[in-house]
């Protein structure tokens, strides 16, 4: 595994917690964690994104960090299950591994960095 | 007003992937400042929309906008892969994240 790709998917997995963090902190605590997530996160995909391809990494991150959003307020804040969301959420996945191949090709390739 | 100020937003988010690139080719401060000031305002003015506008329509046009703008951004000014695989799999990424904030 890829030490900048690990860098997006902790980047991804911070994601969720700020957006659920928007939503319903309510005191200072729970927004001082969100806030930290949102810096912690960024910071992450963005020095990922000095290494691979930033359209690439802000995509994964974008999608990863809504799939894990969707799934935690299925599990943890009432919202419905539906088989839409399972589909949708692997369609995600195999456009997310498709990146990893695709990208770590090109990076041999190119030797840009 | 409120259409607007997403658009914007989405457009925010875009610039903000573009000064990403930017910072690989000039790593300075006035672009780390562009970049910040590029994500705080498209965050606020999405917050300002999501007043107005469905909360799921809202997201899936921002990110719409800000994954296909930075990409495309990416691949023109910054010389980023134009592998067609690479672009099939983004809109994979792209329409099942939309896809879940329309259902969401």
């Amino acid at each position: 595994m890829n030490r900048n790709w690990m860098k997006v998917f902790v980047a991804a997995f911070l994601e969720i917690f700020w957006v659920i963090g928007l939503a319903h902190a309510y005191d200072f605590w729970t927004w001082t964690g969100t806030i930290i997530a949102i810096i912690v996160s960024n910071y992450l995909m963005i020095t990922a994104a000095q290494v691979l391809p930033a359209g690439t990494v802000y995509a994964v991150f974008v999608g990863l960090g809504t799939a894990g959003t969707v799934v935690s307020e299925i599990l943890f804040f009432g919202e419905p299950f539906k088989w839409k969301k399972t589909l949708l959420i692997l369609i995600l996945l195999i456009g997310v591994i498709g990146l990893k191949l695709v990208t770590d090709n090109n990076s041999e390739e190119g030797a840009e960095s | 007003m409120a259409w607007f100020s997403l658009i914007l937003a989405g457009l925010l988010e875009a610039f903000g992937v573009a000064m990403i690139n930017q910072l690989h080719v000039n790593r300075n401060w006035r672009t780390v400042v562009l970049l910040i000031i590029g994500f705080g305002s498209s965050l606020i003015l999405l917050g300002y929309s999501l007043q107005f506008l469905p909360m799921g329509t809202a997201y899936a046009i921002w990110t719409g906008i800000g994954v296909v703008g930075g990409t495309l951004i990416g691949m023109i000014f910054y010389g980023e892969s134009r592998d067609w695989r690479r672009l099939i799999f983004i809109a994979l990424v792209l329409c099942a994240a939309v896809g879940l904030k329309l259902v969401s």
